[in-house]
């Protein structure tokens, strides 16, 4: 058994069918005594630039624990899925079940993250206000 | 002399004992090391170490194939 980390892109369109795909995965996973460490659904997230004329894709993020055949099951639901527009698998080392830092910040809040950081030194007048607030 | 621009050179950040792990989703820190155009910024600009270059290289490439991040600015 091995470590992978997986992001499938989902077409928004099909966005309603991700939770139940996520079952079905996670059942492939599950039946040859897999884990699924994290799963995470960061949602529909603006692309960087457009993929087949598509400007938003629902992304979901899942490290699992599998045998090869699993993964390969896997990754032909992947290929026959006409709603996965894009798939990404990554051998890990260990299992990573902390969250992920897109699914804790997702999308606008750059300005504060970097403030959390504290590395970007660029302290705006208004933004400490706005922190205090919170 | 003190014109030139020097000071964008910083120390590696990663070479820290405390250092988080460098990682394809945190696009807030692979932000950094990309310019405005969305180009890769040489080690030599940055200070980091090439080890951590490579990391960094890496997943700026992972980040860019699931779109987190652009190629290139003139992505239409």
């Amino acid at each position: 058994m091995r470590h992978y980390e997986i992001v499938v892109m989902v077409h928004p369109d099909q966005s309603e069918q991700v939770p139940a795909m996520t079952e079905r995965y996670k059942s492939f996973v599950e039946i040859d005594g897999g884990k699924v460490h994290r799963l995470e659904d960061w949602g529909r997230r603006q692309l960087a630039y457009p993929i087949a004329k598509l400007h938003k894709a629902h992304y979901v993020l899942m490290n699992v624990e599998c045998t090869d055949k699993a993964l390969a099951e896997l990754e032909n639901a992947f290929k026959f899925n006409d709603a996965v527009i894009r798939k990404m698998v990554i051998r890990t080392e260990a299992a990573v079940t902390g969250q992920s830092a897109l699914f804790k910040n997702p999308e606008e809040e750059n300005k504060k993250e970097y403030k959390a950081r504290g590395e970007r030194d660029a302290p705006a007048a208004d933004e400490p206000v706005a922190e205090e607030v919170e | 002399m003190s014109r030139f621009v020097r000071n964008k050179r910083r120390s590696c950040k990663f070479s820290s004992d405390f250092a988080q792990p460098i990682d394809y989703k945190d696009l807030n820190l692979l932000k950094q090391y990309v310019s405005e155009n969305g180009k890769l910024q040489p080690a030599r600009v940055t200070g980091t170490v090439s080890y951590y270059q490579r990391e960094i290289t890496n997943a700026v490439k992972r980040a860019r194939f699931l779109a987190l991040m652009p190629y290139t600015d003139k992505h239409e």
